[in-house]
């Protein structure tokens, strides 16, 4: 079933006089328990349609069917809330908070998704999220003492911790070798299947595709398959 | 407020550096302040100690209170008419002890009241700032536009004019020394009081102020007190400006999350309220201790009738700091952050 539909959506963007249009009238189906994945040259408009999908930036035209609601009708605070409690974000880097221990970046997603969960609640999710991407004995540790591979998955249990439904990643083993970003495909594979995530990523690695469930390629604003 | 306070651990000379401005800024406002009141009560104690009510002076006076000189037969009428009234006089003058030594004086003098010490005839009570130039009960003094003598009958704790001790003397004898028999003001105590319309009135403050010197000291203090409190507000919001400069990056993820931003606000008032609390509980104790080692001789009278409300003060001034700073993290889109990409 698809939670996820992505509806003839467009995007310009306007430098001074030149108006760009960067989507030309994206067509995407996401499912529940797969990872999608965008593949295709740099700079024709994956990361733009990702965003657009995620509520981070408005489309200029089409649908975005979440739940049976279009999010392009949505307000800003809708929006807002969507994208706290009901997805999760995956960037290249890990952009996490640089003041606060692993356990503190988890227990603060949990309180920006509102989630009702005492004290013991939240201690239990999240050692049972830190036990899923293997950072259990690293939770007092501060992002600066982290590699990059621990630190991106930090931020993949970041952006699971809450149980979102959707789940974004824009190349996230663009800053890792080629061991450590299967790691993380292995993961994101994973956890896709067992909490059952709608999951998009975007890659430029062709050797990331074999963990997908299906693959998409873009050119110049379209999609070509 | 976790995420708050844990920068704020994180990053301890930042904000020690912020705080300990605004230690430095508080505490010299309280000392002035200090100073200030101080200087009112050594200028104006006589005066400022009244209870709240009008005080009435001759329109011809043109405001000056030395000028002015109240028609007999309407003082008489006004007191009769308003019994809690009373026509005063004051006038810089000298006296001489034993010794022939000169004490600068303000002259004081009141019909019947409760408001004034009542004296006798060749009787002087005098503000107990003079017990330290070597007065006694009992010594005698002299006047060289007096015939009589004064006993010294008593003391009287902080009664200034215009910086000079007061001296309390009968009316027959000030008339004497000044050669006029009208008094210069009636003070009528009282929150409804009369307008009489041969006379000008004055407000307590506005008395105050017509006291020579009185409002030049204190506006001038004051000023610097509220250029402080202002400097204080944009130290915030300079401070926090840059900060959020520098966290530009970070404020975006987190709204990419799905942080409120109010969220984001509340973060800055928390970390600002630390510090201006942290600061203020210091610089209060601190001003407190210096009102006991201030030099002797140097008016000082710092209360937390002053301190508290300016207290509230710099907590207001430096949350509106902190707003305006914050403002640009209003117009952070969490997708510039994201494909800055760093960290
Ligand atoms: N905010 C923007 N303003 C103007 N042009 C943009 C903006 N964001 C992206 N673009 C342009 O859109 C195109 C597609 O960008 P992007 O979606 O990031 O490509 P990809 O992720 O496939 O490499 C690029 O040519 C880029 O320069
Ligand atoms: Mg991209």
């Amino acid at each position: 079933m698809a939670t996820f539909t992505i509806d003839e959506v467009k995007k310009t963007f306007s430098n001074g006089e030149i108006e760009e249009e960067i989507l030309k009238g994206v067509n995407l189906k996401l499912k529940e328990g797969e990872i999608t994945a965008l593949v295709g040259p740099s700079g024709s408009g994956k990361s733009t349609i990702l965003t657009i999908a995620a509520g981070l930036q408005r489309a200029s035209g089409g649908e975005i069917l979440f739940e049976g609601k279009d999010m392009t009708k949505m307000s800003q605070e809708e929006i807002r809330q969507i994208r706290a409690t009901d997805f999760g974000f995956v960037f290249q880097s890990s952009h996490l908070v640089p003041f606060l221990t692993v356990e503190e970046q988890l227990q603060l997603m949990l309180d920006v998704a509102e989630t009702k969960f005492n004290k013991k609640e939240q201690s239990k999710a999240i050692e049972e999220i830190l036990e899923l991407v293997d950072m259990n004995h690293r939770k007092d540790a501060y992002p600066s003492s982290l590699s990059g591979g621990e630190r991106q998955r930090v931020a993949i249990a970041r952006a699971i911790i809450h149980r979102p439904k959707v789940l974004f990643a824009d190349e996230p083993t663009a800053s890792l070798d080629t061991k450590r970003s299967k790691g993380v495909m292995e993961l994101l594979q994973e956890l896709t299947r067992t909490l059952n995530l709608t999951t998009l990523m975007v890659t430029h690695d062709e050797e990331m595709l074999p963990y997908a469930d299906r693959i998409i390629t873009m050119r110049d604003g379209y999609i070509v398959e | 407020m976790k995420i708050a306070w844990k920068e704020m651990k994180k990053s301890k000379a930042k904000f020690l550096i912020l705080g300990s401005i605004i230690f430095l800024v508080s505490l010299l406002t309280f000392i002035i302040s200090g100073l200030a009141n101080g200087l009112s009560q050594d200028n104006a104690a006589l005066i400022k100690d009244l209870p709240t009510g009008e005080f009435y002076l001759n329109k011809d006076a043109n405001q000056t209170y030395n000028l002015s000189k109240i028609d007999e037969g309407m003082q008489k009428q006004i007191l009769i008419d308003y019994p809690n009234a009373t026509a005063f006089s004051v006038q810089m003058g000298f006296v001489n002890d034993a010794e022939d030594k000169q004490h600068s004086i303000a002259f004081v003098t009141s019909t019947e009241s409760q408001l004034f010490p009542t004296v006798k005839e060749g009787e002087i009570i005098l503000d107990s700032s003079l017990k330290e130039e070597g007065l006694e009960v009992g010594d005698v003094l002299t006047n060289n536009q007096f015939s009589g003598e004064f006993v010294v009958t008593g003391f009287v704790d902080q009664q200034k004019y215009s910086h000079a001790p007061v001296a309390f003397i009968n009316m027959t004898n000030y008339q004497e020394i000044y050669r006029v028999m009208e008094m210069q003001a009636i003070f009528i105590p009282g929150k409804e009081t009369p307008t009489l319309s041969a006379l000008d009135s004055f407000s307590n403050k506005e008395f105050l102020n017509a006291i020579p010197s009185y409002s030049a000291e204190q506006m001038s203090l004051n000023m610097i007190v509220w250029f402080l409190v202002i400097i204080s507000g944009m130290l915030f919001a300079i401070f926090f400006y840059m900060m959020n400069v520098q966290k530009i990056g970070l404020y975006g993820i987190l709204k990419a999350i799905g942080m409120k931003t109010m969220s984001l606000f509340k973060m800055i008032w928390y970390q600002m309220m630390i510090i201006t609390l942290i600061s203020l509980a210091l610089s209060i104790a601190l001003s407190q201790v210096f009102s006991f080692v201030a030099p002797e001789g140097m008016p000082f009278h710092l209360t937390m009738e002053t301190v508290l409300p300016l207290s509230a003060v710099f907590i207001i001034v430096g949350f509106i700091g902190a707003t305006i700073s914050g403002f640009q993290i209003k117009k952070i889109e969490p997708l510039q952050a994201i494909q800055q990409g760093e960290m």
